[in-house]
């Protein structure tokens, strides 16, 4: 071993011993494998990168968490942790950070979303018409198809209630792939009752009933 | 070769069946795709820059070892017109293992993190056959990407601060945006000269690679990044950065040698841009020379601008860069006392003008690229090099007989050879890149790029004063890509 790669050894080791020395950070600390760390903390430093700090999130590939329902948001993040909800969106990004979660973790995280803020869009998003077509399922849904409204059980503000999760303000493009999982697969077994109700929807009903809910006032 | 063998193999042993990829994968358990855009790695995703930027410890500490390798088959349009094709065109028309890194990454502490990509090239060299001609090739690996960081994050609902150290050894390395300088090319090249015409040209920084910086960065609440680093040769403590790189050729820098990077950021929806500038400055010795004599220092000036914007909905990526370089290179004082006019005028008499002590190399890339459902993927890009002209560029010319030559008439310089030849003394480079890709499993990737030149050296046609054209060079190239 030459001089400089000696140094450069010993300049490794000691950086590494020096950092684990003074770096357990629990109150910043972005590590999945320690359950020490409060759920709080891993929001903010983790899941806020795709669902934003405060659970609103930009992109519509990643779901809004605001104003979730606890038990929902539980649910979600057991049925991760244990492999049971298999879509695709699901499992690439959340199997992984799941996999270590404790019950106290997750139930710190989902009392963290349930007590933030939901914001909507400024203006209406999609063509009034599509709105209007999806506020008629939404309110009334499609009785010639038996298909009930979604207000039953999402609630007449669309804000949820226990395992039926908020959807007034979420994405419409995120519930268009979920209500097309529930409708053609068996990926989310927990929402089994979805199957049941989104069979017979038409891609025109789960369009519109969308577009309606990412546009729907909430908190008012 | 056999340290990729051992890698690879340690890793096929230890990793389980779902967990078998990349190491940053492993770390934090998600898909390629949560980092990689439409899975066209190393392109990051907004969040895949996060992750790179709180020092790559989101996640858990695990086996910190991948494995990359590039199988390549290069086909040079024309191979005729050329003093020896074995020279020029190497490995043409055939496939090789073309390149393969080792990397050691991932999460140290909750603050600590690291990327180090050793790099194996199957024909680094060639050696010296029996008969005086080209012998066998030779690999070597070397140091090639190094960025370790140290990161923090404060953050709650009024702010977002994310701030870092990283000790790195290529100047934009620790850049999160792939239009900078060190991530715009994606697929690695391969050595062989065969190779040497893929992808045109690209923005870069004139110091190269393999020095020793210290960067230290802030990103504002998503919205400002800024950098500032400072650069040194890559010696003594810090000579693992060139690990693999004799004296003679690793890059030797002088003096201050500082680094800049500002970006703005925006994220809307599923769209984000970014729209940034940085530079460099460094002095760098001729190679192999004595670093004691500051007659043997030269500098390079480089400032850019470069934007990326990319829109990604599953299943949609579309990614559009676009990056502008404009390099300054001040000759060192030897070296403009050493240049003398070589080649002559047509008539074979008048000594081609004096050499200038500076030139200057403008480089600009667009690049548009989409993937569908992360495994079907395609991209063009068109690259203009433009610069001033200097006849100490000039690697061929004519002789004092009137005739074209690739040998120096002086007997001083090396002898180049027709295909690198430049009659005009002008860099001028110009072309399209074409990409089509296949992505089906995550870790692999297998491509076809086609590389089109309508100038090349200064000239559309008869670059090198022998009939050689531009498009002579136009290259077709078939890839197959694996990490592990």
């Amino acid at each position: 071993m030459t001089c400089a790669r000696r140094t450069a050894a010993l300049f490794a080791a000691l950086l590494i011993a020096v950092a684990e020395a003074g770096c357990s950070n629990v109150e910043r600390s972005r590590d999945l494998a320690n359950t020490s760390v409060p759920g709080k903390v891993l929001a903010l430093q983790i899941c806020s990168n795709c669902h934003g700090v405060d659970g609103n999130s930009e992109s519509p590939n990643f779901p809004n968490l605001a104003g979730q329902t606890e038990h929902y948001v539980i649910e979600q993040l057991s049925s991760f942790r244990k492999h049971s909800r298999i879509d695709p969106a699901g499992f690439e990004y959340m199997w992984g950070l799941s996999r270590h979660l404790t019950d106290e973790q997750i139930k710190a995280l989902a009392a963290y979303y349930a007590g933030q803020k939901i914001r909507t869009p400024n203006r209406p998003t999609g063509r009034p018409e599509l709105r209007d077509a999806g506020k008629a399922v939404f309110a009334g849904g499609v009785p010639e198809k038996n298909i009930p409204p979604c207000a039953t059980c999402h609630g007449a503000d669309g804000l949820g209630n226990e395992q039926f999760p908020r959807i007034a303000g979420q994405h419409a493009d995120y519930l268009v792939k979920q209500l097309v999982v529930f409708q053609r697969t068996d990926e989310r077994p927990e929402g089994a009752i979805m199957k049941v109700i989104a069979h017979d929807l038409t891609r025109d009903n789960i369009d519109s009933v969308a577009s309606h809910l990412e546009s729907m006032p909430v908190g008012k | 070769m056999r340290l990729l063998l051992a890698g690879l193999l340690g890793l096929m042993l230890v990793a389980g069946e779902a967990d078998a990829l990349p190491m940053f994968a492993r770390q934090t358990g998600q898909n390629c795709v949560a980092c990689h855009a439409g899975g066209q790695f190393p392109e990051l995703t907004p969040y895949g820059r996060l992750f790179k930027m709180t020092g790559y410890t989101i996640g858990e500490r695990t086996l910190p070892l991948s494995v990359m390798g590039v199988a390549s088959y290069a086909k040079v349009r024309d191979t005729t017109k050329t003093d020896d094709p074995t020279v020029d065109f190497q490995k043409n028309n055939s496939g090789m293992f073309a390149t393969g890194s080792l990397f050691l990454a991932g999460k140290v502490t909750d603050n600590i993190g690291a990327f180090i990509q050793v790099t194996y090239d199957n024909y680094a060299g060639q050696s010296v056959g029996p008969d005086g001609g080209l012998g066998k090739f030779q690999s070597h690996s070397q140091a090639d990407n190094m960025d370790i960081r140290f990161a923090d994050r404060f953050i709650d609902a009024n702010r977002d601060l994310i701030v870092g150290l990283s000790v790195n050894n290529n100047p934009s390395v620790s850049d999160p945006w792939n239009s900078a300088a060190a991530w715009m090319q994606y697929v690695p090249n391969a050595s062989p000269t065969s190779h040497q015409f893929v992808d045109g040209a690209f923005p870069g920084f004139g110091s190269g690679g393999n020095i020793a910086g210290a960067n230290a960065y802030g990103y504002w609440n998503k919205t400002i990044y800024g950098e500032l680093g400072l650069y040194g040769t890559a010696n003594h403590a810090a000579s693992f950065m060139s690990a693999g790189i004799n004296n003679a050729n690793r890059t030797a820098l002088g003096g201050t040698n500082p680094y800049w990077r500002l970006a703005y950021t925006r994220e809307w929806g599923a769209h984000n841009i970014m729209v940034g500038t940085s530079g460099m400055t460094a002095h760098v010795f001729d190679a192999g020379s004595d670093t004691s004599d500051l007659g043997n220092r030269g500098r390079f000036r480089n400032a850019g601008i470069d934007s990326q914007y990319q829109y990604l909905l599953d299943p949609h990526a579309v990614t559009a860069q676009v990056a502008y370089m404009r390099q300054t290179q001040d000759y060192s004082a030897n070296t403009m006392a050493a240049a003398a006019p070589t080649y002559f005028l047509a008539d074979g008499v008048t000594p081609v003008a004096s050499p200038n002590p500076s030139d200057v190399i403008n480089t600009f890339r667009a690049k548009l690229s989409y993937v569908y459902q992360a495994k079907y993927g395609g991209s063009i890009a068109f690259f203009n090099l433009t610069g001033t002209t200097n006849t100490l560029n000039q690697t061929s010319g004519f002789d004092s007989t009137g005739l074209i030559t690739t040998a120096d008439p002086n007997g001083t310089n090396i002898t180049s050879t027709r295909v690198n030849g430049n009659l005009s003394g002008n860099p001028s480079t110009r072309g399209f890149n074409y990409e089509g890709f296949w992505t089906p499993v995550q870790y692999l990737r297998v491509g076809v790029q086609y590389t089109a030149y309508n100038k090349f050296n200064g000239a559309s046609s008869n670059y090198d004063g022998f009939g050689r054209d531009a498009k002579d060079n136009n290259t077709i190239r078939f890839y197959i890509w694996a990490a592990y």
